[in-house]
Formats: C-alpha cells, structure tokens, sequence
C-alpha cells in the first residue's frame, strides 16, 4: 500500500460525510444508561463517595496519585456539595439525553463522570469505564445533529432545513474503535489463560455465587456445554473486535454479540454493563439503514392511527 | 450554513487539493480560510493517530519493550483524562472460589458481634441492581493489593455499628473461602467455607468522628 492509498483510505474512514443519526442515537442511550447508573447508585451515594464513605478520599489521592479530572478533591468536603455533584450530573445527562445545549453537557458528564469514578475507582466494572471513554469521544461528535431540541430550536429559527446533513463521523470512529479494543484485548487476555483454551473457564464463571442472576438449565452444566460456550465466547470477541470492520460480517456479528450480551444479561449479575457495551452497537448500523427503519417505523405508526380512528368512529 | 458545515468537515489527513497538486489562489479571505482548516485538520488528524496509538499501547497485551515505553509516556495524560482501561473480566483466569467477608467486632464493654458484608447471593433480584456495588467492591478488598482499603473499610464498619455509649473498640476482618473444584464427572459441589483473617483493627476515638 503506497502511503497515498492510505491517506485516502484513512480520509475515507475517518472524515467521509456520512448521516449523523447513529451517533445521536446513541447520544440518547448514553444520556439514559449514565441516568440508570446514576439512579441505581442513589441510594449509597453517600456511603460511596461522601465525607464518610467506605474509602475516605485521603485514601483515594493516595492509591490513585497524580494529577486528575477530578472534582471530589476541588469541591468543599460536605456530604450537600457531594450530593449537589450528583444532581448536577443527572441533571446534564438528562440534557444530553433530550440533546439541549448538547456539546456543553457532554463535557459536564464526561468531567462528572470521570470524577465519580476517579473519587472511588473500587466499585467500577468495564461497563462504566466504557461509559467514560465513550463519553470523552463523544463530546467531539456531531451528537446534537439529530433527535435533539438543539436542534429543533435551530430548524424553529431558521438556521437549519429539515433535511438531516451528513457530517464528519471521526468522534463517532473512535467510539467504534474504542469497542473494538474492548472486545480484542478480553480476547487476548483470556487466550493467556489455560481454562479458557481447555473450555473449562465458563464452569467456574457459573459457579461464582456473586454473580448468580436467574436459574439457568442442567444441560448448560455439562462439560461439552461449557467447553463449547467458553470456546464461543472467545471465537465472538475476536470476531467482533477484529471481523466487525468487514462490511460483509457486521449484521451478522452484532445479531450474534447481542443474542451473546442478553444472555450474559440473564445469567450474570452485572448491572447495566451489558447495556453499556450494547449501546455502542448502534455506531456499527448504517446511517442510512437506520433512516429507513425509523421512516418504516414513522410510516407504521402513522398509518396506524387512522385505521385507529376510522375504526373507533364506525 | 451548508459552507459553514464544510468548512467543519474537510479536515482530512490530505486534503483534495493537495491530492491534486493543483492549489489556486482565490483571495487573501479563502487562503486565510483554507489555512484555518488545514490547522485543524491537521490537530484532529494528530489527536486521532496519538489516541489510537496510546489506547493500544496502554491496554493491548503483547510483550514488546516499546509497549511499556509508551505506556509511560502517555500515563499522565490517561490518569489525568480518565483515559486509562483494562478489559480482563474472567481473564486470564476466572476466580476460582467463592468468598465473603465478616467482621468481627469487639465493643468497649467486652461485647462481641459478628456482621457480615453485603453477599449478592443472599439479595432479592431488585436489591441486586442496587447493591452489585458490594460485590466490586469486596473483590478489591481480598485482592491483597490494597491494604489502605482495608483499613478503610474496618473504620466504616465500626462508624457504622458504635453508639455513643458503646463503641466498637477492635475490628477483625475475615475473608471466608470456598473453592471451586470440579469432580471427575464435571459435577460442582461446595467445598466448606475456610476462614482468612485479612485484617485486624484497633478504632480510635477519631475513626468515629
């Protein structure tokens, strides 16, 4: 490859115009999923991050040195200023969500974000740190482009048509990439260990009893089972961190990755973390393949209303 | 406003015209505009490539002494931004035993109680979403990497169960063992519980301010 050909690869891939609807799709499931979290978080907010939390912040700075995005450690020590971060923060993901002043709230709960995970790095799973990263990337994004009262307000004073421009998707790239390490580095990480390639890891997995969620079947149970399952597991990590990126595989694979995430959802106790990594599945379906739906869907619940009406009145 | 957006959006690594060779000049405003654009192209060009970069340096597991090179140049910024991650759930090996942790707590009277840290097993499903929490957060404390958590954690526990009148004076934290051994015929059953003391605490007067 001349370094020509991949200069314009490289244009194609990052600065290629295309619909912003993914991208603000999932503006509005990130804005929901930080709200769940937050809610789920409520009612320990104070046990976890206040003056007298499980880890005092003392303890935070000192096993997590350096400088940091971190607001716990700039804010007075009161349990009402630590509460008053978190309102603040479910207050500007619920702007996020319904996308008004769009790029400002992504950048306050990025920077909120981040420091409740910095104030107390313990009780954070992948899923929230995904969430971190994919809200650092998305501040950069077209997020407000669509499916935002930003944007309504625009098209109200005339500064925009109806018509939804196409726009530069290299914010929305690097949240792709982003899941794509995800997935590739758990894959190498877990062909390191023998349990993995011996098919055995999923029978210790599934007796953890921390992790337990709903009754899963005897025959899950059975060794064949398990070795085909962690054999799986890792054939699809690769698969979605590497196969993803050949156009011919993607439905294909994120069918497969969220049959795969729904049944971890089932059996394991980890809450939201499935949703968080789901929620980026939508960057990966075309923009205009996704236009099409929601005219078909628009087109399906239009015209069932009058049907409805015609209906009702006769 | 169609200008203004495209003004946004060509900032690729090269642009048309320099793929071409043939820039013109359109007046000192375009030239001033199309330089404008090319100095942010290129800053979103280094942003992209440093990023992408950095993120496999920092958590791509391969054994190269460049990795750890770049690791180390990119620290400050990663702590700094948040932009640190590892992705090893159940890798390179999943736990291998169940476990729990109970504290024994010895109050100012000579009384003694034993109190059990959050177990999700014993949870209702509801209770769970909430409380999942615990279950991260008692993994980092029986890592044995962390003995400041512990020390931590016991002046939580004795805040929590003193009164003015009796406080808790000792705090032994006790992490209890099951492991997980499959029988010859794949078949699961618990091993008994085997009991680690991970810490051994005594609370000062200031621990229950």
């Amino acid at each position: 490859m001349s370094l020509r050909s991949f200069f314009k690869l490289w244009n194609e891939f990052f600065f290629r115009e295309q619909s912003p609807i993914p991208i603000a799709l999932f503006r509005i499931i990130y804005g929901a999923l930080v709200i769940a979290m937050l809610a789920l978080l409520q009612p320990d907010w104070l046990d976890w991050y206040g003056v007298h939390a499980w880890v005092g912040l003392p303890t935070a700075l000192k096993l997590e040195p350096g400088s940091r995005v971190n607001l716990f450690s700039m804010i007075p020590q009161s349990d009402a200023w630590i509460e008053g971060l978190f309102w603040v923060t479910l207050g500007s993901a619920t702007l996020l969500t319904v996308g008004l002043f769009t790029r400002v709230n992504s950048i306050i709960v990025f920077v909120c974000l981040t420091s409740i995970q910095q104030r107390n790095l313990y009780i954070t799973h992948g899923g929230d740190t995904f969430l971190r990263l994919a809200g650092f990337f998305l501040i950069f994004g077209p997020a407000g482009a669509a499916f935002s009262v930003d944007r309504l307000i625009r098209i109200r004073r005339g500064n925009e048509f109806r018509t939804i421009h196409a726009r530069s998707p290299w914010a929305q790239r690097m949240i792709q990439l982003q899941l794509s390490f995800l997935y590739l580095v758990t894959f190498l990480q877990k062909i390191k260990g023998a349990p993995w390639l011996q098919g055995t890891a999923l029978f210790y997995v599934y007796h953890l009893d921390e992790f337990r969620r709903f009754a899963l079947p005897a025959w899950f149970f059975h060794p064949t089972a398990l070795k085909l399952g962690s054999w799986s597991a890792l054939a699809l990590e690769f698969s979605l961190g590497v196969l993803i990126w050949v156009k011919e595989f993607r439905y294909v694979l994120l069918a497969l990755g969220l049959l795969f995430h729904l049944w971890l959802e089932y059996s394991l106790n980890i809450p939201l973390f499935q949703w968080d990594i789901l929620s980026a599945y939508i960057l990966f379906i075309d923009g205009d393949d996704l236009s099409d739906y929601l005219s078909s869907v628009r087109r399906g619940v239009f015209g069932l209303l009058p049907t409805f009406r015609s209906n009702s009145c006769a | 406003m169609r200008g203004q957006q495209s003004s946004d959006e060509q900032v690729g690594l090269l642009a048309e015209e320099d793929l071409c060779l043939c820039v013109q000049s359109h007046g000192t405003a375009k030239k001033r505009g199309s330089h404008a654009r090319r100095l942010k192209g290129f800053a979103i060009n280094l942003f992209i490539g440093f990023h992408l970069v950095a993120i496999a340096c920092w958590c791509v597991p391969i054994d190269s002494p460049l990795i750890p090179l770049c690791k180390n140049l990119v620290r400050p910024y990663f702590l700094w931004a948040g932009l640190f991650q590892s992705w090893d759930m159940f890798a390179p090996v999943p736990k291998g035993a169940n476990t729990y942790i109970e504290a024994i707590l010895i109050y100012r009277d000579g009384s003694g109680k034993t109190w059990t840290y959050p177990r999700m097993e014993q949870m209702r499903l509801t209770e769970k979403l909430f409380k999942e929490r615990y279950r991260k957060f008692a993994d980092n404390l029986q890592c044995g990497e962390l003995d400041e958590l512990l020390a931590d954690a016991a002046r939580h526990i004795a805040r929590s169960n003193s009164s003015p009148a009796n406080p808790v004076k000792t705090v032994i934290l006790t992490q209890k063992v099951s492991f997980i051994v499959p029988r010859s015929d794949g078949s699961y059953v618990p091993e008994p519980w085997q009991p680690h003391i991970l810490l051994g605490y005594g609370v000062q007067p200031e621990d229950l301010r």
